[in-house]
């Protein structure tokens, strides 16, 4: 999942700008064919949006949310209109057992075999009947490397640069967070044993008084020095990439969490057509690589991942090679037993 | 055949209508509905299964045997914590706020309405651009620290953000306009000529302010600290902003409820809790207000 956007104050006046100018399109052009996206907030790279209206003649617009829940929440509450969303897999089960997805038999278009079988992970999805595996990535490290005494390879780095006095800070996320706590001793991040989880309680404990802030405002807080390094989304390559001498994202030895979004249709859907047209739009190997250059995380499209610029194909930070894979853990939904999260993480942010 | 009276009393309620409309469709009815889940089971994915189930406030009360939910004292902690930032916030801005509003009743005319305007310029921007510019000031390589050390004046950076100093410096900051403005209300409405008769009878400076300043600007700060005292009570974006959201407060908790933890039975019952406590507040206070006209009635 990427940086929930929603927190970023500047973002969300330009997020408000955008969604008013596009009240204002959409009022103008009633007749046009239209498609109705609502994705995270800078997940997909606007150029893709453009390259589909030139050849298709379709308008597109976005909004954008900043969390899974949020997203849900919000359809939950009757918001309709939209077509297309992007849930991460453990939603996208939960929002399948909800029956809010339209069946697209998006896996019998030819295309589809761009697509590596191995990011069909949804369980009420095994095939890819509904949703299309969309892009993914880790939630690792992102440091500022001239703020810490040796290049960080792990969280045993990331606390020991911490007890040195160098500001850290961590996510704002209780599964995110709660996760490197059972990830580091050695448990599933979807655990649902009380001894893991008060375990990943108790380690986090112990380290709080070294964590700066749990924020997801880090990006300038790294770029500018003020924070040597900060629990963040591969995202942040789009920095690295902009600073590479300061900056480096790095995915923890001890192991990482992985996330994946996949693109559905909602059976709500006012543009059923167009939105199937999309994704067999995005399907192509030069639009998905377009997307994956931009947003610099990784791409279930096999031929895809050949397009793209080898300093991006092969950074073992964004697409690491297959020992590093196996050490990275993706959420499932955990029902019930969410709320032993919920306790371990309230009691974790309340301990001063 | 209508009365006189009878035709009067359908005016009124006709004319009573819209305002009893939008309070119910806009307060009344969310208030039942929030009422409402906070006795109903969590739903698997968020919403609510239609089951009674009391163990929400059980929760946090005490009641909840664990067999559904399990008490924990940390739920109190956090609205015990959130009520002191609120009542430090109160007394903060009424020391910033009480002998401004005395310097600025003083001023020519002119100078007072722009001091006014001054202080009613901060809503003119969003909270959230406004409190982040407090984490640009505030942070080590930030305008602050980066004066500071240009003066000569320190050596290393300040750990200025992320402290509880900074949020308290940006509740008061927020909250001042909403302190002010009321107690500016009561000091401006102070008439000089009773100064002049306490020092005529021969009162001191202190014996003046308290006997007679303080008491004839209580109503002016008794509103202010109601009006800064209800928001500072859910607030939980400067908690998170300045200070790092390493402590809980309430909000946070009720926002985590409703989205990560997907159970809005359980936050509606903290926010309930909360309206709760602020109109004990509010009761206490109409109490007081009362029983001081019936003093004054009697005079």
């Amino acid at each position: 999942m990427p940086a929930p956007y929603h927190r970023n104050a500047l973002r969300h006046l330009a997020r408000g700008a955008l969604a008013v100018s596009a009240l204002l399109a959409s009022a103008a052009g009633q007749a046009a064919e239209e498609l109705h996206l609502y994705n995270w907030g800078d997940y997909i790279n606007p150029q893709v949006l453009s390259r589909f209206t030139e050849q298709t003649g379709i308008k597109v617009s976005l909004d954008t949310y900043g969390s899974n829940e949020e997203m849900l929440a919000k359809l939950q509450a009757g918001a309709s209109g939209y077509d297309i969303v992007f849930p991460s897999v453990h939603m996208q089960d939960s929002m399948a057992a909800l029956g809010l997805l339209e069946k697209t038999s998006i896996d019998r278009s030819p295309a589809f075999a761009n697509i590596d079988p191995s990011f069909l992970r949804a369980k009420s999805d095994p095939k890819g009947e509904y949703c299309m595996p969309y892009a993914w990535g880790t939630v690792g490290i992102f440091y500022n490397k001239t703020k810490v005494s040796k290049p960080i390879e792990s969280w045993a780095d990331f606390f020991a640069e911490a007890k040195a006095g160098k500001k850290v800070i961590m996510l704002d996320d209780m599964r995110e967070t709660l996760g490197v706590g059972l990830i580091v001793n050695g448990k599933s991040v979807d655990s649902t044993d009380l001894a893991d989880i008060k375990q990943a309680e108790s380690w986090l404990l112990e380290r709080k008084p070294l964590v700066s802030a749990f924020t997801y405002e880090s990006v300038p807080m790294v770029q500018s020095g003020d924070v040597a390094a900060a629990h963040y989304f591969v995202g942040a390559m789009m920095y690295v990439k902009q600073d590479p001498e300061h900056l480096a994202y790095v995915i923890p030895k001890e192991g990482a969490t992985l996330y994946q979004e996949d693109m559905c249709v909602l059976k709500s859907a006012p543009n059923k057509a167009n939105a199937k047209r999309f994704m067999e739009f995005f399907l192509q190997p030069e639009i998905a690589a377009l997307n994956t250059e931009q947003q610099m995380n990784g791409t279930p499209n096999k031929e895809a991942l050949k397009l793209l610029p080898a300093e991006l194909r092969d950074n073992p930070e964004v697409n690491p090679g297959p020992e590093v894979m196996a050490k990275l853990q993706i959420f499932h939904d955990l029902g019930k037993d969410l709320k032993k999260y919920d306790r371990a993480w309230t009691r974790v942010r309340t301990a001063n | 055949m209508l009365t006189a009276e009878n035709r009067a009393r359908w005016r009124l309620a006709g004319l009573l209508s819209p305002a009893t409309l939008i309070i119910g469709l806009f307060f009344v009815v969310p208030l039942a509905i929030m009422a409402l889940y906070s006795l109903l089971e969590p739903g698997m994915y968020g919403g609510v299964e239609w089951t009674f189930y009391p163990d929400n406030f059980g929760r946090i009360l005490g009641w909840a045997d664990g067999s559904n939910e399990e008490f924990d004292v940390v739920y109190l902690q956090i609205l015990l914590r959130s009520f002191k930032l609120a009542a430090i916030t109160v007394l903060l801005t009424l020391l910033v706020c009480y002998p401004a509003a005395f310097w600025v009743s003083r001023q020519p005319e002119r100078l007072r309405n722009f001091c006014l305007f001054l202080i009613t310029l901060p809503f003119f921007t969003s909270l959230i651009v406004r409190l982040y510019a407090w984490v640009l000031i505030l942070r080590p390589t930030g305008f602050l620290n980066a004066s500071l050390q240009g003066l000569g004046l320190i050596d290393a950076p300040l750990d200025l953000i992320y402290t509880e100093g900074a949020v308290l410096l940006g509740m008061t900051y927020i909250f001042v306009p909403f302190m002010f403005l009321p107690i500016y209300a009561s000091v401006e409405k102070l008439d000089r000529r009773l100064l002049e008769a306490s020092a005529d009878l021969g009162a001191g400076r202190w014996q003046s302010f308290w006997r007679v300043i303080f008491p004839l600007t209580l109503p002016g700060i008794a509103a202010g600290s109601i009006i800064v005292f209800i928001p500072s009570l859910g607030n939980f974006i400067v908690p998170s902003l300045l200070g790092g959201a390493r402590v809980l407060m309430i909000g946070n908790l009720v926002e985590q409820q409703f989205l990560a933890a997907r159970n809005w039975p359980f936050g509606a019952a903290l926010a309930m809790l909360i309206m709760a406590a602020v109109l004990l507040f509010l009761l206490l206070y109409v109490r007081w207000q009362g029983r001081a006209a019936l003093k004054e009635a009697a005079r």
